[in-house]
């Protein structure tokens, strides 16, 4: 079969996958924040001396590390709101699935990141006179952030990749704006590859921009 | 809000079937996956300038695009480009042993890399041939340091084929779908659901963090 490619009906279509991609980035803003921001208070509780804080945030982070993520967006979309009463639109339910499931990974990275930290810096902390509080975010964090750079970023990316998850609960973003296209125009050869030329060409220079930030950090450390 | 488990009992046998061909699609998947990742990462590593870079174009370009559009393009657009029947399961092994030989082609470069540069010589001295020193010497050593990231990866794989579901293809997820829909009981299904594959992936991430360990003592893992 020869097929002719042709992308008129893209280039006529542009503001529809405009849209999308503001959809996309909305939910990535929303769920980067929420994830990797909940993901430091998760994985500080979870180094934390009292049980009451590390039990809870262990239990949260093996959950949500061990379900795949469309279950979560799913579960949050029609199991969730029969659970509560509380009304929840496709945005709330796939920021919800995604921002969790982030925050248990970051959670993890930044744990990784505090324990990498000799303990003679903990010692000094105190021997100064601060808190454990501190401590932490004046002396560990800093240190521990800057070592852990290169694996946030690279959860950043995962998280872009995710937000076409949304699109599973009618979300308007990329992709669910590409299968539009590729139903009105019967063109899905063209709909889906402009679809993986938009991330390839956001996600590539990222993912060079994070091998130079590692390059960087090695020689600095 | 009452809990009823009557529903999902009752059709759990459906729930299996799925959580069969889930596993069939991940153990697809890994079959195609490991020795294509393997090519990509040999290739990569070729001293030949082009061939390179353009396996590195092909990893990264796996890596980039989620792969839920790489699903939608082998199951919507390939059949258009090429003269082939799609059934929703041929797309998701084509997707997904593409998409994880990107991931495990950086692993085996890793691992490959990893190996102290004294090794390739000594297989030169010997008079080994490249492929010979890779795999006898090289490779061996490579693939034990690998095993911690490769079954990470492997778990990813199994979380990611829940996208399966999105082409119609009969795995857990999609049978979860449907029962929901059937049944009107959404909350259950999609929690009983969500426990089975809890209790799966669980239960491979501690085999992994016990495999990592006995690695660790063993020496000559990338784990300390």
């Amino acid at each position: 079969m020869e097929h002719t490619w042709d992308f008129a009906a893209i280039l006529a279509n542009w503001r529809v996958l405009w849209v999308g991609l503001q959809g996309t980035l909305i939910v990535f803003a929303a769920t980067v924040t929420l994830g990797l921001g909940g993901g430091l208070l998760v994985g500080v509780c979870r180094y934390a001396k009292t049980p009451l804080l590390r039990l809870p945030s262990m239990a949260f982070v093996e959950v949500f590390r061990n379900t795949p993520v469309l279950v979560q967006i799913i579960w949050f979309y029609y199991a969730f709101p029969i659970l509560t009463g509380i009304e929840v639109n496709p945005f709330l339910a796939a920021v919800l699935g995604i921002s969790l499931n982030t925050m248990a990974f970051s959670a993890e990275i930044y744990r990784a990141g505090i324990q990498s930290i000799e303990p003679g810096q903990w010692e000094a902390g105190r021997a100064l006179g601060m808190a454990y509080q501190q401590t932490l975010r004046r002396i560990i964090l800093p240190v521990a952030i800057k070592r852990i750079l290169p694996a946030l970023t690279n959860r950043g990316i995962e998280v872009f990749k995710m937000s076409t998850l949304a699109s599973v609960v009618a979300y308007v973003e990329t992709l669910n704006q590409a299968k539009l296209i590729a139903d009105l125009n019967f063109n899905p050869i063209e709909s889906y590859t402009a679809v993986a030329l938009i991330f390839f060409a956001v996600l590539y220079p990222a993912v060079q921009g994070t091998y130079i930030l590692e390059r960087m950090l090695r020689k600095s450390e | 809000m009452e809990w009823n488990f009557w529903a999902v009992m009752t059709d759990f046998d459906l729930l299996l079937l799925g959580l069969v061909n889930t596993l069939k699609v991940t153990a697809l998947a890994l079959l195609f996956g490991v020795p294509l990742g393997l090519c990509l990462a040999v290739l990569r590593l070729s001293g030949a300038r082009l061939v390179s870079a353009a396996a590195a174009f092909i990893i990264e370009f796996f890596r980039t695009t989620p792969p839920l559009v790489q699903l939608f393009w082998f199951f919507f657009a390939l059949p258009i480009l090429i003269d082939v029947r799609m059934t929703p399961f041929i797309a998701s092994i084509v997707t997904f042993s593409i998409q994880s030989s990107a991931f495990f082609a950086e692993i085996f470069r890793g691992g490959i890399q990893s190996i102290d540069q004294g090794q390739w010589e000594g297989g030169k001295a010997i008079g080994m041939t490249y492929a010979q020193s890779m795999r006898r010497i090289v490779l061996p050593q490579a693939v034990k340091r690998m095993i911690p990231a490769f079954m990470e990866r492997s778990i990813e794989l199994l979380k990611t084929t829940t996208l399966v579901s999105t082409v119609a293809y009969t795995d857990l997820m999609f049978q979860a779908n449907d029962l929901a829909q059937k049944t009107f009981r959404p909350l259950e299904v999609y929690t009983v659901v969500a426990l089975m594959y809890f209790a799966l992936i669980f239960a491979l991430s501690q085999l992994s963090i016990a495999v990592e360990h006995r690695l660790a003592k063993s020496g000559d893992s990338t784990v300390r």
